[in-house]
């Protein structure tokens, strides 16, 4: 009776987890892709994709009744937690190091590459809770996850720049609209505290699976490097893709200067085996079609100019190497021509600590008119003068390139400045943008530790997006590079490397020594003012004893 | 020099030197232009208000928006333009300064006219701004209009005037206490003869019930302007509150730089509430000269204001013109001038070296700013010692005039 009984409530147990777990599918899969560069370097990128079937992001209207529990077995909770916590839809966070050369290394694989932390998030409106005050939680949790200083990504920093930092995913239909906060802190690092709590989140950890090569102490001599963590809502359920970025330089790893890489001299280790619950595990090694290279062991399959390994099927641990048999010594391509549409220069001109002059060059490789929008994020550190944004191109004044389409002014110890322009730029040409600014004069509290250094302004997004017709392409018999870029599958964006710029400080040890200065100042004048407008005057006789006073003056 | 001549020149030639290329070196200097009187800052609101903008929405802009409106409809603000309207504003406010000085003499012409004049536009601390298009230039012209239209018993023009003063520059209201006290009297010198104020009490309240209709009037055309009251707060906040610290020959900026947070607003409630103390007393003392008093509240201005820039104590030295009967009776004017030339020397050497050569660093700004406060103050001292002096005349024999 009793056991029936047990085997009852069992059974009924048994098949609500089942439920449950039919209710979340989760699947997970993870990828490296390795590029050898036109320079001699790799580029790798591991992307770990778990994707939760059938759920939607917590729609911030319901904040305040109970959420749905969370049973996750491969989505990572404490991420999942603060997806819930604060109803985030989207979310992009990136922490990198180094800049990325688009002219030598074409677009990365994962967009962002913006130098220091950036966090972007997409969040519905409504509810008890405002956006910005969720914005908050969600960057002070971020910041205790990956031990990061996102905390610093305060008011001061956030803008909403929703034209170029549009939603990956799809947005829930919800009663509200949805909105974008974007913050970076271009003085931020990654480094090994990032990198553990980043693994944490992984469900094989770095024990097996592609996962075992992010050896941080190869990580972090990497030329650029970079990992980041992007959720989205697609229609199958919300997707976490955890990425590490680094382009490595085998030159300076070998000894006789060949580009000869393996997995084991690049990271040091070799995939020993396969995490038992991804849905696939691949290698994938992007291969120059211009090279004799040969490549070991033998891909499971190529396709085109990718070959690809298949983790899961091989049985003795995985090291891919690729050897360029026939060079002595890598030669770096002198003159080759840049692998993105535009390259852009941006500069901070002028030695004084007050004024400065903001240039931007942008050069269009392609030979056809590209439109592309234009965004600076500034902190109010520097101010804009609007009036004196001035385009020429070869000396020529061309203000009519530049159309600007928002802007929001800075408020000192409280807003950064957001710039939004459009800049139409002819074929093969060169653009200069100048803008002169104004440095700013801060508290001495405001200062950071060390204030001489001076304060990292965050880079400018580009966005080429409108590729004009070739009027020579038709007529040529190879489609060169033009054709190449000419329609895109989605916009990309470019960043610009991070500036530096110099405030005057003022003298950290003078606090209590201007009070007292400033004071005693006043207090002299003061004094002295009403002692000559309180007292009376009176005739003092020198040489008599007795005084003669003669009132005067009331 | 015939004044009928002189004057002429002397405009002519602050027209000529705003050609050249002066104002674009001097037009961003710190000491010239603060930033609620820059004209690049200008010319930047004005160029927001044409593209759609909110100049209002941020900080970098902080002028009126009766200067916003002037700029961007019937006076375009370009390289051509500008210097017009500059030497302009000092043509007029040296004229004013020169019939302020024939109604207190009550004389049609005198020899006199064209120093006065001089001492206006030959001002270093005067022109210097001026060149720089700084709008301390109108704000000077404004307060001298006021100051004429009051010597000449105009009461509504005056107060007119105050009334625009006031909103260009939020801490000239208290100059509506000497400029009723003129109003209600004589504008002659009564400084050697002095004589209690006869109380004509009941007119005051209908000059008050003016300026705040005038006063009142200016906002809401600001407010339909603007389409919200923002600019109130970008504006006349910025000297209570002090937003922006770019360093300026003043006292206030490198105070609040190096002030701890959480003294911050105590000290912003005292620097303010002290420039307040001055007016009432100050009336009440030199009661018996209205243009003294008025003077001598310019001096505490120029001294302790939020954003001063050199044309403030500019126009107190330059009104020292006006007062030669004082001049015998001057404490220490050797000390006054010498703190003078050496803060005027010491302002833009050490704003160069710690901003522009790199090699000096806050203090050595803000020591010479004290030097300039100390120079300021002993001027303002001077002058009220010389203003009390004066009546008791001439010393025959072994006396001595001292303080009770």
């Amino acid at each position: 009776m009793l056991s029936g009984w047990l085997f009852n409530v069992c059974f009924f147990l048994s098949v609500l987890a089942a439920r449950t777990v039919a209710l979340h599918a989760e699947q997970f899969d993870e990828e490296l892709t390795l590029r050898p560069l036109r320079d001699g370097k790799l580029a790798a990128r591991f992307s770990f994709t778990t994707l939760l079937k059938g759920v939607a992001p917590r729609n911030p209207e319901r904040l305040d009744e109970d959420d749905d529990s969370q049973h996750y077995t491969l989505f990572p909770l404490a991420l999942g937690q603060i997806l819930r916590e604060y109803a985030v839809t989207e979310m992009h966070l990136t922490l990198n190091a180094g800049n990325w050369a688009y002219d030598r290394w074409g677009y990365p694989d994962d967009l962002g590459v913006s130098t220091g932390a950036e966090l972007w998030a997409w969040m519905g409106e409504g509810g008890p809770v405002t956006v910005d005050d969720r914005w908050k939680g969600l960057r002070n949790a971020l910041a205790g996850l990956f031990c990061a200083s996102l905390g610093s990504l305060d008011e001061q920093r956030t803008t909403s720049p929703a034209l170029t930092f549009q939603p990956e995913g799809s947005l829930p239909r919800w009663n509200a609209s949805h909105q974008l906060r974007h913050a970076t802190l271009p003085s931020e690092h990654v480094c090994t505290e990032n990198l553990t709590p980043f693994l944490k989140l992984l469900p094989c950890k770095a024990r097996s699976g592609v996962a075992m090569l992010l050896n941080p102490h190869r990580l972090f001599d990497a030329d650029w490097h970079g990992l980041g963590v992007h959720v989205r809502y697609l229609d199958a359920g919300v997707e976490v893709r955890l990425a590490f970025q680094a382009v490595f330089d085998p030159v300076r790893l070998s000894s006789d200067k060949r580009r000869d890489w393996s997995l084991r001299s690049v990271f040091d280790r070799t995939i020993d085996r396969a995490c038992p619950v991804a849905r696939s595990s691949e290698v994938r090694v992007e291969l120059l079609p211009d090279s004799a290279y040969a490549i070991t062991p033998d891909p499971s399959e190529i396709d085109g100019n990718r070959a690809t390994y298949a983790v899961k099927d091989r049985t003795e641990p995985l090291d891919v190497a690729m050897r360029w048999p026939g060079e002595e010594a890598f030669q770096y391509p002198i003159e080759a021509a840049p692998l993105s549409p535009l390259s852009v220069r941006r500069t901070l001109k002028g030695s004084s600590q007050s004024d400065a002059q903001l240039s931007v060059v942008i050069r269009n490789n392609l030979p056809v008119q590209v439109r592309s929008s234009y965004l600076e994020t500034m902190p109010w550190l520097v101010e804009f003068y609007l009036h004196t944004l001035h385009a020429d191109i070869g000396g020529v004044p061309r203000d009519d390139l530049v159309s600007v389409i928002s802007y929001t002014a800075p408020v000192p110890h409280t807003r950064p400045t957001l710039f939004q322009a459009i800049l139409t730029l002819p074929p093969k040409t060169t653009l200069h943008l100048t803008m002169d600014v104004t440095k700013t004069f801060l508290r001495y509290t405001e200062h950071p530790p060390d204030a001489q250094r001076g304060w990292d302004l965050p880079p400018a997004v580009l966005i080429p997006f409108d590729f004009g017709e070739d009027p020579i392409q038709n007529h040529t018999t190879s489609p060169g590079t033009s054709a190449k870029y000419a329609r895109p599958a989605r916009p990309r964006r470019i960043y610009t490397s991070v500036l530096l710029v110099d405030l005057a400080t003022p003298d950290f040890s003078m606090p209590y020594n201007v009070i007292i200065m400033s004071c005693t100042l006043i207090a002299l004048i003061f004094g002295s003012v009403f002692n000559l407008l309180t007292r009376k005057f009176v005739l003092v006789r020198l040489d008599g004893d007795s005084a003669e006073q003669k009132p005067d003056v009331k | 020099m015939d004044f009928r001549l002189a004057f002429p020149a002397l405009v002519a030639g602050r027209l000529l030197l705003a050609y050249t290329s002066l104002p674009d070196v001097l037009k961003n200097d710190h000491q010239l232009s603060s930033p609620l009187t820059s004209y690049s800052r200008l010319q930047e609101g004005v160029y927001l208000f044409q593209q759609g903008f909110d100049p209002y929405s941020g900080g970098p802009f902080r002028h009126s928006p009766l200067l916003l409106s002037v700029f961007s409809t019937v006076f375009p603000l370009t390289r051509f333009t500008s210097p017009i309207l500059w030497t302009a504003c000092d043509a007029v406010a040296a004229w004013a300064l020169v019939r302020i000085w024939r109604a207190r003499q009550n004389i049609a012409g005198s020899m006199r006219d064209t120093l006065v004049a001089a001492s206006y536009l030959l001002n270093p601390y005067i022109f210097l701004p001026s060149l720089a298009f700084s709008t301390s230039s109108i704000e000077n012209a404004l307060c001298l209009t006021s100051l004429m239209f009051a010597c000449q018993g105009r009461s509504s023009a005056a107060l007119m005037a105050l009334a625009l003063l006031t909103h260009l520059s939020l801490p000239s209201i208290l100059l509506l206490f000497p400029v009723s006290l003129l109003l209600l009297t004589d504008p002659f010198s009564h400084l050697a003869f002095p004589r209690p104020f006869v109380a004509r009490i009941p007119s005051l309240p209908p000059l008050l019930a003016e300026f705040t209709a005038y006063f009142l009037g200016l906002c809401a055309a600001a407010t339909l302007l603007c389409g919200n009251t923002t600019w109130v707060e970008k504006t006349w906040g910025a000297f209570l509150l002090l937003p922006d610290l770019t360093p300026n020959p003043g006292l206030w900026w490198y105070f609040f730089t190096e002030m701890f947070d959480h003294f911050r607003p105590f000290f912003l409630m005292v620097f303010s509430v002290h420039l307040l103390i001055y007016a009432l007393p100050l009336c009440i003392k030199y009661q018996h000269d209205g243009v003294y008093a008025t003077y001598l509240l310019l001096g505490v201005l120029a001294t302790f204001k939020a954003y001063p820039t050199l044309s403030d104590p500019g126009l107190f030295l330059s009104m020292s013109a006006l007062f030669p009967e004082t001049y015998p009776y001057l404490r220490h004017p050797i000390v006054t001038t010498l703190l003078h030339l050496h803060a005027s020397l010491l302002l833009p050497l050490f704003h160069n070296l710690w901003l522009t050569q790199g090699t000096g660093n806050a203090n050595f700004f803000y020591a010479s700013t004290l030097v300039f406060g100390m120079a300021n103050g002993a001027a303002l001292l001077d002058a009220m010692w010389a203003g009390l002096r004066v009546a008791i005349g001439e010393m025959r024999g072994e006396c001595e005039v001292a303080q009770e």
